[in-house]
């Protein structure tokens, strides 16, 4: 039994072969010498040797008349494609079109999500660090107390090292006109821990992250191209951060990434000051990384540092103990941070497209075959061994599928430009897709694969001899082979349709959210003040005070107020529900979770057009008085209450002697997001001479001004009081709309790839069904001449259509009912399984398919039996 | 289809042809048949012999196999197939046309 092909192992064996033959050649002819001519044997052998030549140069030859064999045959299988192409240029014009836009999409995608799933990070061995800290409902990620880390840095021992950093924050670097800019403060083994190394310079030294230590900063690739012109002569430079001269010591790589991917110009020592974070009331917060050992796995690590996690529970308050968990993840986690699931979809979508796409070719290359029979019987007749035909087939398709990937390759630039103009800046991190040798590389290995995957198809459909006589037959096998390849090219469509309708209901039930104000001719100007030049609280307290009365004197407003944040971006300030007391009521339960609170100026209400339900808002007298009255939102109310009146009752905040009153009760408004439901939350009034609004503000227009205008007037007055602070100034129903562009973006995808899926579905059938016919002509003529009316045979046709439409729809629906329920976490309001997402599809399927049946069906009704019996 | 060459490989295609032809032999006894068959009139280009023995073959004219001679010897012995027998009785056809048509301009002139 042979273990290989026969053409394999010959090959194999051949090369060997040559070297063994060359040797016995030369053996026999040293032995004849001896006998016929008396020679010792080695002067025979030498004989021999000298007699032949160099067997090198034989063996070259030998191998140059099978390689020129090899090449010839693929000029040969070439040529004959080529001839094959242009004699019938719309099959092969429409291979190449279908599979340039198949691949164009798949290359364009794959540039988007390889940096987030499969590229490798820019860091040294980056599958080895991770993020870690505790996870707690004031902030989104994971972060460590600075007493908690220098203890887990201590005491650890599943890591090789651990590094920090403070969360990012702003700069103003320059002297006059400061230019706003991102800092980071990292400790000194930072960079060195990820294996990043510095493209110019070094990084900081331990003296320089010392408390108090030399001033030195790092630039980003891009801060120093732009502020030096890309020259060596920044290093050593002293700049001004903050009012403070520094030193430039390092310049950071061009495609230096932070593990949290978050944007970086400037990087600076933490200079962690032990003693400042072990004090008992501390609030240094750091996000912390390391590096594991070798052959420790990240839950293994994450056990290990479970009597460390503990013990830091222990600093945090009881009730809210039960909210902070342990957090351990890979940095690549931690940077794709929500798009996981959106880049899975996506790739996976592109996927089912680009299947479409094969099944498609594939069949309208069967087609082909079926055409050309006649040729390929003949071409077997006269010695072609099914292996040259089956290479013959492939070399075809390969070179069409070359051809078109060529194509989508130059085509996916187009389609990542455009991806990136209607995608939400930032999402996905668009800004690091980019088409480079990697992705082209995936391109050309796709092209093949998929040439390979429609080109085994016909390949295998070997001629049959009566095409010899120029029958043009159906071949049974090869139509049941069509026959499903467009069944399931409708269910792909199906599922595709199914995923487009999902996304698009979620999203409208999205959009429908109320929020709980009114967003219409609203707009926000956020102003971010820089912390170092305000430290002084009367001074910020009377940077305020003139903010206010200037901003509200704007001509053109309305209304106008200011807090510290606003919803729905989330931000806000919250305490635990515990911490309030109630006065004549007993203590809070300690599993009430978190409260907002939000500090205001009195016409907020007004402004926001939040409702009150109870009582009264905030006035200007209240805020000369001893005391700041509370308004609370309704799920507050509700929670603290209940049936009781609230008005008037006495609430102490934070547990010492401060009590405020509360004079009314303001309807629910969402503040994370849309999606998030409304927490309780409570507003406090902001008091003249305090310093409750921190170094962050929002002001609030209610007016019928233009953004344009109302930016230019606000940028003008805040520039007056303090130039180089920057103010972004937003329309709130901007804000809103822009917060549900990642799900529209997708919705948006997704439709894009259903409706071409739905095309090549389209075309595949009518396709199938207009071949039928034609290759029909004689048992339809049969038919009719049999009294078949001409009814009946468009009615025989379009039940044809439909059985294959009907089973493509009912395996549609069931690749549907499986996979969708992979995305209901990005589904909102709606359930993966819903009825109308899934009958919807069906429906449009089934007409498309009674559709594209028709005209091949009124073709087929018009066959006269006359000519149609004519026809052999 | 075999490449047609020019006449002077073709010259080395027709002995090793019409060697086998008299029967199945490997590289080292084509040659020694050819040069005692012509009375050492012709020579075999031993460096030659193989690329060409590897074109026939792979023309499937020829066919190879591993054998083990009466010296106990390991050797590829090649046999005539049928497309090659045609092939010689072409080739000798054209030959014997050749010479023919050669003599006769020979005479005239």
């Amino acid at each position: 039994m042979r273990l290989l092909p026969r053409w394999l192992s010959d090959r194999l064996h051949r090369s060997w072969d040559w070297q063994a033959e060359i040797q016995s050649h030369l053996q026999m002819r040293a032995e004849w010498s001896e006998q016929a001519n008396g020679l010792p044997p080695e002067a025979a052998e030498a004989d021999a040797r000298r007699r032949f030549g160099s067997p090198l140069r034989a063996l070259e030859r030998a191998r140059e008349v099978h390689i020129a064999n090899w090449i010839d045959d693929l000029a040969r299988d070439t040529g004959h494609a080529l001839r094959v192409f242009r004699r019938a240029p719309s099959v092969s014009l429409a291979v190449i079109a279908t599979m340039a836009v198949g691949i164009g999409a798949a290359t364009a995608v794959f540039s988007i999500v390889d940096p987030l799933l499969f590229r490798p990070l820019p860091y040294l061995q980056g599958e080895q660090l991770v993020s870690l800290g505790l996870s707690g409902p004031i902030d989104a990620n994971e972060f460590l107390m600075g007493v908690n880390y220098l203890d887990w840095r201590k005491d650890q021992s599943a890591f090789q090292g651990l590094t920090s950093m403070r969360p990012a924050g702003h700069c103003d670097l320059g002297e006059r006109i400061p230019l706003r800019v991102h800092c980071i403060a990292v400790e000194s083994n930072f960079l060195p821990l990820l294996g990043v190394k510095p493209l110019l310079g070094r990084t900081f030294t331990r003296e320089e992250d010392r408390p108090h230590g030399p001033n030195a900063v790092m630039l980003s690739y891009g801060l120093w191209r732009s502020m030096f012109g890309g020259q060596a002569s920044a290093l050593g430079k002293t700049v001004n951060l903050d009012d403070q001269p520094v030193r430039i010591i390092g310049v950071l790589p061009a495609d230096f990434l932070m593990p949290q991917a978050g944007e970086v110009d400037v990087l600076t020592p933490e200079q962690l000051d032990e003693a400042v974070a072990r004090a008992p009331d501390a609030t240094v917060f750091l996000r912390a990384f390391a590096r594991l050992k070798w052959g420790i796995s990240i839950e293994q690590a994450k056990e290990g540092l479970k009597p460390l996690f503990q013990q830091a529970l222990q600093s945090v308050p009881k009730e809210l103990r039960k909210e902070i968990h342990l957090v351990v993840r890979s940095v690549r986690d931690r940077q794709i941070y929500q798009a996981k699931l959106g880049s899975w979809m996506l790739l996976g979508v592109v996927c089912l497209l680009l299947l479409m796409v094969c099944t498609n070719i594939a069949s309208l290359l069967l087609a082909e075959v079926a055409v050309r029979e006649n040729e390929l019987a003949m071409r077997a007749a006269l010695g072609a061994g099914r292996g040259r035909l089956i290479r013959q087939s492939l070399t075809e398709s390969l070179l069409l599928g070359l051809t078109g990937g060529a194509l989508g390759c130059a085509a996916s630039y187009g389609f990542l430009k455009s991806l990136v103009l209607l995608a939400p800046s930032g999402f996905l991190r668009l800004g690091e897709a980019h088409i480079d040798g990697r992705v082209l590389l995936f391109a050309s290995a796709l092209s093949i694969l998929c040439a390979i995957l429609f080109g085994v198809v016909p390949a295998l459909d070997s001629p049959r001899p009566e095409a010899l006589k120029g029958e043009r037959g159906i071949g049974l096998r090869r139509t049941q082979v069509r026959n499903s390849l467009v069944a399931v090219q409708i269910g792909l469509s199906v599922v595709l349709l199914a995923g487009a309708m999902l996304f698009a209901r979620s999203f409208r039930v999205l959009e429908l959210q109320a929020v709980g104000f009114r967003p219409d001719h609203l707009i926000s100007a956020s102003i971010v003040l820089n912390s170092r030049r305000y430290a002084d609280p009367a001074r910020l307290n009377a940077l305020y005070d003139e903010l206010e009365s200037r901003l509200s004197s704007i001509a053109g407003v309305t209304s106008f107020a200011l807090s510290d944040t606003v919803p729905p971006a989330g931000g806000a300030h919250g305490r635990p529900f515990s911490n309030l007391l109630i006065a004549g009521h007993p203590p809070l339960p300690p599993e009430g979770g978190m409260v907002t609170f939000r500090y205001v100026t009195p016409s907020y209400f007004r402004t926001m057009d939040v409702p009150l339900i109870a009582g009264r808002g905030f006035t200007e007298a209240d805020r000369a008085g001893p005391e700041a009255p509370l308004v609370l939102s309704r799920s507050l109310a509700n929670k603290i209450f209940r049936k009781e009146n609230p008005i008037g009752q006495r609430i102490s905040l934070d547990g010492n002697e401060t009590w405020s009153t509360v004079t009314g009760v303001a309807g629910d408004v969402k503040n994370n997001g849309v999606t998030v439901a409304a927490e309780p939350e409570y507003y406090k009034l902001r008091m003249r001479k305090s310093t409750q609004l921190g170094h962050a503000a929002v002001a609030l227009f209610r007016t019928s001004l233009s953004l344009a205008t109302l930016r230019t007037q606000v940028e003008k007055q805040v520039s007056s009081l303090d130039p180089g602070t920057p103010v972004e100034v937003t329309a709130m129903d901007e804000r809103i709309r822009s917060l549900n562009d990642p799900p529209r973006f997708l919705t948006m995808m997704v439709g894009i790839f259903a409706a071409a899926g739905l095309l090549l579905a389209g075309v595949g059938l009518y396709g199938l069904m207009a071949f039928l016919v034609a290759s029909r002509t004689r048992e339809i003529g049969v038919r009719a001449a049999l009294g078949a009316t001409r009814r009946d045979i468009a009615v025989l046709i379009q039940k044809r259509a439909g059985m294959l439409v009907g089973l493509g729809v009912l395996t549609g629906i069931a690749g549907s009912l499986m996979l969708t329920h992979l995305v209901r976490t990005l589904l909102f309001g709606i359930s993966p399984y819903d009825p109308i997402s899934l009958g919807v599809p069906a429906l449009v399927l089934t007409v498309v398919g009674l559709v594209a049946a028709w005209r091949p069906a009124r073709v087929a009704a018009k066959i006269d039996p006359a000519t149609a019996l004519r026809v052999t | 289809m075999p490449k047609r060459n020019d006449n002077l490989s073709g010259v080395l295609e027709l002995l090793i042809l019409k060697s086998i032809a008299h029967g199945p032999n490997h590289g080292f006894g084509i040659t020694l048949h050819v040069q005692s068959v012509s009375d050492g009139l012709l020579h075999v280009e031993e460096g030659s012999l193989y690329p060409a023995l590897h074109r026939l073959e792979r023309d499937k004219l020829i066919k190879g196999e591993w054998k083990v001679t009466e010296k106990a010897r390991r050797a590829r012995i090649y046999s005539l197939t049928r497309a090659g027998a045609a092939r010689l009785a072409e080739i000798e056809n054209n030959w014997s046309a050749l010479s023919k048509g050669v003599q006769k301009l020979l005479r005239f002139a």
